[in-house]
């Protein structure tokens, strides 16, 4: 009985706390990564580490750049957010995590049309984020590996005023060739984000990706 | 005397009428999970057998929030420049000094403890009753500890998904950690031991307030970038509460995202 269970779990952690929590200290929830790397390898990834720092500080000089240019219109400024994001963001791996296992049951037409919508999306609602840009600096902190190809890139949102913000960028390397995969802002991944809100758009539509592609039709004529 | 036998009882009254909230709640989700399929999403597992419950007191909350609190938010804003509410934020924030050290040490987490401690004493003295994050300059952060965290790290899972009506998403656990917080606060204690318990619910006020304030922007450009919101706000619940779970550490890991070469 999952009722039983949950309060006997509820009422075991409380009465083992002392000893739960001693228990707790020395227990990682994940497992850590294998420490005992080749000597070669720990330079590679160091240097890998520093390549994608860099590429983040350029991106962000790039990204700043675009943003304090006041003069420049809204439809100029989507088109060079556009470019911008097409030279530094993986925009099929990103639209195809975020369209998650329907991509499979999709057909190649709505694939195609998909990936443009996708990208319209994102031009969209971060070309709107640009207008409350306030003054704000990006500094790149640390970097550290992730799985074979990725790098986690750490860095701060720093405002004016008040806390800064966490942001942390997946970069992937392809062959040489970097690139942003996602973005984690104070934990929160904006590609999980996207895949959970498609995921339900589809569920609660049918099944269909065809309804998702309607709502993101609708979304780039406004 | 014949008050405050009025009011002891209306106390009982009321903690008897949450605890029975709670467990409806618990006891409702504990039933309806049985023909629930959890979502799961990257590292992330959500249940949510309340979903058409839980979303019509969702749109209750967004009603409330578009006629109530985000006039209040603008007000506030209006009447309190930024400098003004970080002062707040922080005098608030070392309130719940007693509340953190205590879910520290219930984590096991020794050292958040003697941050927490640290903090609280620079903040207190030279910060001025807490006005002025000095210790958060110097690098010693605020991180927020509550017994929903607690109770995750000693491995009790999220429960149900649940949206409460003015507060919003939260879960079996995290409701239930909620409470407790607020029953153990030494704050509330205090207060209520020397009659002051219109300043204990002042102070709430001024939480919600500053909550409310503190998400207003973000909650916005999420409602703007989704198609279903409920569903966004959802997933990122999951996962900040994972990522306060971890205190952001190495340990905390960012949902993997495979290579699609092979089929593009």
């Amino acid at each position: 009985m999952p009722r039983n269970k949950l309060i006997v779990m509820t009422v075991s952690a409380l009465l083992i706390s002392t000893s739960g929590a001693a228990l707790a200290m020395d227990k990682p929830l994940v497992p850590l990564q294998d420490t005992h790397a080749h000597p070669v390898l720990i330079n590679a990834t160091a240097n890998q580490e520093e390549d994608a720092k860099g590429f983040i500080s350029a991106l962000a000089d790039e990204g700043l750049g675009l943003l304090s240019q006041n003069e420049m219109t809204d439809e100029k400024r989507q088109k060079e957010f556009r470019k911008l994001l097409q030279r530094n963001f993986d925009m099929k791996t990103i639209a195809r995590f975020a369209l998650g296992r329907y991509w499979k049951s999709a057909s190649a037409a709505e694939q195609k049309e998909y990936l443009k919508l996708f990208e319209d999306m994102i031009v969209k609602v971060y070309s709107r984020r640009f207008e409350d840009y306030d003054g704000q600096d990006l500094v790149v902190k640390d970097a550290r590996p992730s799985g074979e190809r990725d790098t986690i890139v750490q860095s701060e949102i720093v405002p004016k005023n008040g806390p800064a913000i966490q942001v942390d960028w997946r970069v992937r390397n392809k062959n040489g060739k970097l690139s942003v995969i996602d973005i984690i802002v104070e934990g929160v991944s904006m590609s999980l984000t996207q895949r959970s809100d498609f995921a339900s758009v589809i569920q609660r539509g049918g099944g269909q990706v065809e309804v998702l592609l309607a709502h993101l039709r609708t979304e780039d004529q406004q | 005397m014949a008050t405050c036998t009025k009011r002891c009882v209306n106390n009982t009254k009321q903690g008897l009428k949450l605890a029975l909230i709670i467990a409806s709640t618990l006891t409702v989700s504990a039933c309806a999970q049985f023909k629930h399929e959890p979502i799961v999403e990257g590292n992330l597992v959500i249940n949510d057998p309340l979903e058409e419950y839980n979303r019509d007191i969702f749109a209750f909350n967004q009603a409330v929030d578009k006629v109530v609190i985000n006039p209040v938010i603008k007000g506030y804003r209006a009447v309190a420049p930024k400098p003004a509410r970080t002062g707040i934020r922080n005098v608030l924030r070392n309130l719940r000094s007693p509340v953190n050290f205590i879910n520290e040490v219930l984590q096991g987490d020794f050292d958040g403890a003697g941050k927490v401690f640290v903090r609280t004493a620079i903040n207190s003295t030279l910060g001025i009753g807490g006005l002025f994050d000095l210790a958060g300059h110097e690098g010693i952060e605020y991180e927020s500890e509550d017994f929903g965290q607690t109770l995750a790290v000693w491995g009790v899972g999220h429960g149900a998904y649940v949206v409460v009506p003015f507060i919003g998403p939260s879960s079996t656990r995290d409701y239930l950690g909620y409470f407790t917080d607020s029953m153990m606060d030494p704050l509330r204690w205090y207060l209520f031991n020397i009659d002051e318990q219109p300043l204990y619910y002042s102070k709430l006020g001024a939480d919600y307030l500053d909550i409310r304030d503190s998400l207003y922007d973000v909650l916005q450009e999420l409602d703007a970038s989704s198609i279903d919101y409920y569903a966004s706000v959802r997933s990122t619940y999951y996962q900040q509460r994972q990522a306060q779970v971890l205190d952001q550490t190495s340990q905390f890991s960012a949902p993997s995202i495979p290579d699609y070469d092979d089929d593009l």
